[in-house]
């Protein structure tokens, strides 16, 4: 369908820290046991899309990744792993692999993202309107622990951050205006040309972009061929192509008419003309066509291109990794509402244990939990709406709650660990408590310790 | 296809690439036409739009359009058609041992079959496909790929360019010999073809007055006024059930058509008919402004054998009135179907005259129209 795909899969991002490291990537972060990059992978198979980039930051969690997705998805899917240098940001990215890409559209996708939104509608969408850039938006998901005991105060100093406002025209099928992140504590600016053009512009807080664009490959190139300053494609080339869609300076048909040449033209200009102008009475006409043609006299002919949005149905789920946060909250979803979105079937009490698992005497495991393979729990524990990765050996007496444990853990007797993320190889000696915390990968938290909201890591 | 036929609906729905869910409250008089289930139509096709691999892109966008109500008219809708045709056949090439001909007849018959799923094909854009069909039929074998796609494009482009833009310039210089100074011209919904022969008619200098009819629930009539009005033309506008109520100022009546049978009825927008009739008993003359692709060889009596059904749920809304809401719940109703009837078709008694691009011609004229340059050396 002419369309190719580049998967910005990321380095190892500060934002993310302790829980990624050199050896374990922002991609690979695992979710319900599963790396993340593997959510997007599979629900860009779903949609028959086999042939991806997948750009990575940094050459070593590059050869990380590919070899992954080679051990993965060698047979099923035919995936390039780009290597970028790190920092580039989102458009020097894509600036790196320019040149592989042809297609006409180019869909790039976040590779944080954990969504089942049918991505073809979003391409659809694209197409039927020929816009420039068609943005997924869903509804912003809902955060926090829902027994939040304590550290509400935490929690609602992070929120604002997040949020994007949008501005939408009123069939919901345009993008007039995007605020993202600093900006929103801000003034907030509109253009007034697209103001007038439109009429009514309605600005929503309760959608946010879910990093999945599609845009057409000619436009994209050219804008950050021309403005090299660009860092982002989120913070400066979405809302610099939808602040500039009614005074357009890009080429919308890429190479131009290679057919001057042709010594007998078989529709001449102005009834080309009058073609065009039949189909463009035929429809309903766009708020870009109706400034285009009201041109006041001015001589210089007003081009405009279009930016489409595509709103998620609230049925769908869809969240980005981009916090520690949104990492608990995307394994409580995974396993909980989405958990179509996991992969794996449920067991009758509504939790995923792993056969080669073993439980001790007493033993509960709540609903909405998940048991890594080859992992032992001691007796008495209790674990509620927590994932505990594989090969895990945890003692009697052990409380965890809402929390994700990841692979090659050792947590001794007697221990309480609430809200918090524990990596891989760490050991937890008897008694020890933790709560919002995060512990870094190869840790040893000494014996009767007790944390709140620390981040332990190596030295 | 009749869709009151279980066993070809059955044979129908394995063979369609698009899924489409029947509506509720079908009306039983009009059984055998497509009655689809409105609201989920277009979500379902959009997610398919990596899945449907035998389908190019291009005729994948144009039955999105399509489905989507983006385009609407004969003209546009086959011009966009036979656009998508020509991308694909300029991105098609013949597998090994297979011969051109036959090989891009099915392909076409297999996008022809998506864009009709999408959306009923209209009788004249049936004209459009037979032509580009035979074109393909009658490319010499000698021909190589390249020299035969150069060949079908350029026809393609020339069917486009005579029998839609040549063909209404030719119609817009008759009939603006008609209008006169002082004329009071009424016209109904959105047709092309009229929109162009009002604005000439102003250019040229003469003085005439028009009245815009519309009807719910398109309302398609609101943008041709917004552009007559753009360009100074003094306008009057009303809804349908007006009609007779105006009727007695009008001078003459200009309409556009959906396509002309062979027994000279015209099938056009619904409520058409209506202003025929009404104007017929007014004595005001009605001249139908048509192509001549359009005309076709079928004979409709009635509206009910061959028709298109559009969503009922329109009809229970009415767009700026949220209090307006007593049809909130008609799909729960039992007793109570929506029918929303997009053509209707008007007897040859009431139109006057026929303006095409052969000329001025009644309605009894149409078969040998059809018969003499229907011949295909006649066609380009």
């Amino acid at each position: 369908m002419d369309f190719q795909v580049v998967v910005l899969a990321g380095g190892v991002s500060k934002k993310l820290l302790p829980l990624v490291s050199h050896e374990l990537p922002n991609a690979l972060l695992p979710v319900a046991n599963r790396p993340v990059l593997s959510y997007v992978v599979e629900l860009l198979e779903l949609s028959n899309l086999k042939d991806l980039i997948v750009v990575v930051e940094g050459k070593d969690t590059a050869l990380n990744v590919g070899a992954w997705i080679s051990g993965a998805y060698a047979d099923r899917l035919h995936v390039e792993v780009a290597a970028v240098p790190e920092d580039v940001g989102t458009a020097g990215a894509i600036r790196a692999i320019a040149r592989h890409l042809y297609a006409k559209d180019i869909l790039i996708v976040s590779g944080d993202l954990v969504s089942d939104v049918p991505i073809g509608a979003v391409a659809a969408t694209h197409r039927r309107h020929d816009a420039v850039v068609t943005a997924l938006l869903c509804n912003t998901p809902v955060s926090g622990p829902l027994e939040s005991v304590s550290s509400g105060g935490k929690d609602k100093a992070k929120k604002p951050g997040r949020y994007d406002l949008i501005g939408l025209d009123p069939t919901k099928q345009f993008l007039l205006h995007i605020a993202t992140g600093a900006e929103v504590e801000k003034d907030l600016r509109i253009q007034k040309s697209i103001l007038r053009s439109v009429g009514q512009v309605e600005i929503r807080a309760d959608l946010m972009d879910a990093h999945l664009y599609a845009f057409k490959r000619s436009v994209l190139l050219e804008v950050l061929d021309q403005n090299g300053e660009f860092h982002s494609l989120k913070h400066d080339v979405l809302p610099y192509l939808v602040r500039s869609q009614l005074k357009s300076e890009v080429l919308l048909n890429g190479t131009p008419q290679a057919e001057e040449n042709g010594t007998e033209k078989v529709i001449s200009q102005s009834n080309q003309q009058m073609l065009s102008q039949i189909l463009a009475n035929a429809s309903e006409p766009t708020f870009h066509l109706r400034h285009e043609l009201s041109t006041n006299g001015s001589d210089s002919v007003r081009r405009t291109h279009k930016c489409c949005v595509y709103i998620a149905g609230s049925n769908k789920y869809c969240a980005r990794l981009n916090s520690l946060q949104a990492y608990n909250d995307i394994n409580r979803d995974v396993i909980g509402e989405a958990s179509h979105l996991s992969g794996y079937s449920f067991s009758s009490h509504n939790n995923i244990i792993d056969p080669t698992a073993e439980l001790g005497a007493k033993t509960t495991v709540g609903p909405h939990c998940m048991l890594g393979e080859g992992s032992q729990m001691g007796d008495k524990c209790s674990v509620k709406r927590s994932v505990i990765g594989r090969h895990c050996r945890i003692g009697a007496n052990v409380k965890v709650v809402n929390s994700v444990v990841m692979n090659h853990v050792t947590i001794g007797d007697g221990c309480s660990i609430q809200g918090s993320v524990i990596c891989s190889n760490v050991q937890l000696q008897e008694r020890a408590t933790l709560k919002d915390c995060q512990v870094g990968a190869g840790y040893m938290v000494t014996a009767g310790s007790d944390c709140k909201g620390e981040v332990l890591t190596k030295k | 296809m009749q869709f009151d036929d279980q066993n070809r609906v059955g044979k129908a729905k394995r063979r369609a690439l698009v899924n489409q869910t029947e509506a509720k409250n079908r009306v039983e008089l009009f059984r055998h036409l497509p009655q689809y289930d409105h609201g989920s139509q277009l979500p379902n096709l959009e997610s398919k739009l990596f899945q449907l691999d035998s389908v190019h892109p291009a005729v994948f966008k144009v039955g999105l359009r399509y489905m989507a109500g983006d385009i609407s008219g004969v003209n546009a809708r086959c011009t966009e058609m036979l656009r998508a045709l020509q991308e694909a056949i300029i991105d098609y090439s013949t597998p090994p041992e297979k011969v051109l001909i036959r090989e891009l007849t099915a392909k076409i018959s297999s996008y022809i079959s998506f864009i009709n799923e999408c959306r009923p094909l209209s009788i004249s854009m049936g004209n459009a496909i037979r032509f580009v069909k035979r074109r393909i039929a009658k490319l010499p074998l000698s021909h190589t790929d390249v020299e035969a796609k150069t060949a079908l494009c350029s026809d393609i482009d020339r069917f486009i360019n005579e029998k839609i833009i040549i063909a209404d310039k030719v119609i817009v210089g008759h009939a603006s010999t008609k209008v006169r100074d002082g004329d009071v011209l009424l016209t109904y919904g959105l047709s092309c073809v009229v929109e162009m022969i009002l604005l000439s008619a102003h250019d040229v200098g003469k003085k005439f007055r028009v009245v815009v009819v519309d009807s719910r629930p398109k309302l398609e009539s609101q943008a041709l006024l917004n552009r007559l009005i753009a360009k100074g033309l003094s306008c009057t506008y009303t809804h349908i059930n007006a009609v007779s109520y105006i009727m007695h100022e009008v001078t003459k009546v200009f309409l556009g058509a959906s396509a002309v049978l062979s027994n000279g009825t015209v099938l056009s927008r619904v409520g058409t008919a209506c202003i025929a009739m009404v104007a017929h008993a007014f004595s005001v003359p009605v001249l139908i402004c048509c192509e001549a692709f359009k005309f076709h060889e079928r004979v409709l009596l009635d509206s009910i054998c061959c028709n298109e059904i559009g969503d009922p749920g329109a009809l229970a809304t009415v767009p700026g009135r949220m209090d307006i809401n007593y049809l909130e719940n008609w799909t729960n109703e039992e007793n109570l179907q929506l029918l929303n009837l997009m053509y209707d078709v008007t007897p040859s008694d009431y139109v006057s005259v026929i303006v095409t691009d052969h000329g001025m011609i009644p309605p009894t004229s149409v078969p040998v129209i059809v018969r003499e340059y229907g011949q295909e050396h006649y066609l380009i």
